[in-house]
């Protein structure tokens, strides 16, 4: 019987030869990240148990990437100490502003096909784009920090075969969440969704980090898409040299399997109170926002930026709707700058900003009660953009753009050019 | 042994999301004194105000879904709450133990059979659960998780692992 490519992953990081599903093993993780939201309470935590050493620090990746640029007194200090204690344990890579932890890491070629990133922040499995898997274990983390290990139960791999080729308009986020449409929580917990399929041809690299972080929020343990030629090409841009295509055997086991046909697929879109409640966009078409925005570890990318710009050329912004703009990292920024697209959005009226995961978690840009946006974020839970009667709907950023052109909810198929 | 756990019940439906129980502008902050104040604002307005130690959080189908926040799980340790729900995922599922939150999964019977208020006395070690007229059991977690909890969570486990190494190399 062969191996799933996280049983692989788990025996490699556990120093096995082979682990079985359900096992519970012992890994060391190649990468350790933590954003400063945590960093400083995790060092607390460790220096009140005497542990005042990281195990490998080598692989510590910590990011100050909440509160950029800080926006208060407390967000300030933290973003200090987390620089303070960074520097005092060796951290082997702190990113000061630098862009959100999970497109960064990949973006920075510290992530390979067939590592274990293991991090404090709930949505690390966007390296899953990359052929790695990246699991969240919260609190967790500081003791994996101090321990350099984490028991771990190997999970067992759901199978989502992807086909056929999209029309014009439907994109990675469409994708995931005709995923989430088949597979719901019973499903998904404690289980890796692993992507395949000739359809994957069509999903760009950075648009599979896109696919594989939202598949968190189905309370799958990750998602992945193991490493094929599209990936080691990208990496090799990025610098990382001679990534193996690394993924599961032809005879592996799989607990579930389920596949999604492109050809057919309409835009989709999460409506309140969960990223799970999915409907296409058609059926909710005409609804009024007033927000718009595009942003986060779940998009953000360059190619995002340039399908939202290219949609924005020669059309403006509704007036009713605020649209903001945050590319996810530093250089996804300057490339932005560079080809032009930041000051095509703020031609068509929409604001830009810079790198961080500020209006994701209602860290800034908050709403109104009675308020509804439409985001590329990762969660729509009420409250989570300030207040709870305000409303989030979650799609493509074609989606997003077009509805923030027309004013109301809107299908991208009728905006994206040819 | 952890000693059996009595107080009152406090129910919630299913669908009870990370970011419900304690809401994201407050996920900055790790004091449990702070958190706790927090806890199920707008969900169970009451519960933070009223919960006593030993008290039992019952909820509904997956507890804590979405981010994997140990927030509520460090307010829900330092007022001294257990949970018994119909499932969690594998992040919460995680945090309760590391966080010391005693954890049991019961079925829908089991669920719709407690009321909100109910007096229950709940044995985490053993998975039974008593209401003033009804006994339910449930499967216990795994002796691995139970000794986490047991130790007051992660931390400490790991602390008393530690004492326990360098007392067994000092006797050797």
């Amino acid at each position: 019987m062969g191996q799933t490519l996280s049983q692989k992953i788990f025996a490699r990081t556990s120093g096995r030869e082979r682990v079985m599903p359900g096992e519970v093993v012992w890994c060391s993780p190649d990468l350790v990240t933590t954003p400063e939201v945590a960093f400083p309470a995790y060092v607390r935590r460790l220096r009140g148990l005497g542990m005042d050493k990281l195990a490998r620090p080598e692989r510590v990746v910590v990011a100050i990437d909440h509160e950029v640029p800080a926006h208060s007194q407390a967000g300030a200090d933290r973003n200090r100490i987390t620089r303070e204690m960074a520097a005092e344990l060796g951290v082997g890579h702190l990113f000061d502003s630098e862009g959100i932890t999970h497109p960064l890491i990949v973006e920075r070629g510290l992530v390979r096909p067939g590592m274990f990133v293991a991090a404090a922040d709930s949505h690390t499995a966007v390296i899953g784009g990359a052929g790695a898997i990246g699991i969240p274990f919260g609190f967790e983390t500081a003791l994996m920090m101090a321990a350099g290990q984490i028991w771990v139960r190997v999970p067992e791999t759901i199978r989502v075969t992807i086909t056929g080729m999209p029309s014009p308009g439907v994109s990675a986020r469409d994708v995931a969440l005709a995923t989430m449409r088949q597979l719901d929580e019973e499903t998904a917990s404690y289980r890796i969704v692993e992507f395949h399929g000739e359809g994957l041809r069509h999903i760009p690299f950075w648009d599979r980090m896109t696919l594989c972080g939202l598949c968190i929020d189905i309370g799958a343990k990750s998602a992945v898409v193991p490493a094929d030629d599209t990936t080691v090409a990208a990496l090799r841009s990025l610098g990382v040299a001679d990534a193996e295509m690394m993924t599961s055997d032809a005879d592996a086991s799989f607990a579930h399997e389920i596949s999604v046909d492109l050809a057919g697929l309409a835009p989709q879109i999460s409506i309140p109170p969960s990223p799970t409640h999915v409907r296409s966009v058609l059926e909710l078409g005409g609804m009024e926002i007033q927000h718009a925005y595009l942003g986060s570890c779940a998009s953000g990318t360059i190619e995002d930026l340039r399908a939202s710009a290219a949609m924005l050329d020669g059309r403006r912004v509704h007036p009713g709707v605020k649209m903001l703009v945050i590319p996810s990292t530093k250089r996804v920024f300057q490339q932005a700058m560079r080809e032009g697209l930041l000051n095509r959005f703020i031609d068509a009226g929409a604001a830009v900003a810079a790198p961080t995961c500020g209006p994701c978690f209602g860290g800034t840009a908050q709403l109104c009660p009675g308020e509804r946006r439409i985001s590329t974020s990762t969660r729509n839970d009420p409250g989570r953009m300030g207040s709870s009667e305000a409303e989030i709907f979650l799609a493509s950023a074609l989606t997003v753009t077009a509805s923030a052109i027309a004013g109301r909810i809107a299908d991208p198929r009728s905006y994206v050019r040819s | 042994m952890l000693t059996p756990y009595h107080g009152r019940c406090w129910k919630l439906p299913d669908g009870v999301s990370s970011d419900q129980l304690i809401a994201p502008p407050h996920v900055f902050n790790f004091e449990p004194d702070y958190l706790r104040q927090h806890l199920l604002a707008e969900v169970s307005p009451d519960l933070a105000r009223s919960a006593k130690p030993g008290d039992i959080i019952v909820a509904g189908a997956h507890f804590a879904h979405g981010s994997v926040h140990s927030h509520p799980f460090i307010a829900m340790k330092a007022m001294g709450l257990g949970l018994i729900c119909r499932s969690l995922s594998r992040g919460p599922y995680r945090l309760t133990v590391f966080m010391g939150v005693p954890v049991l999964t019961i079925d829908d019977e089991t669920y719709c059979a407690i009321r909100d208020a109910d007096e229950l006395a709940v044995d985490f070690a053993t998975g039974e659960i008593r209401t003033t007229d009804k006994t339910f059991k449930a499967e216990p977690l795994p002796p691995f998780l139970m000794e986490i909890i047991e130790a007051g969570g992660g931390f400490e486990y790991a602390k008393q692992q530690s004492a326990r190494s360098s007392s067994h190399a000092g006797s050797g």
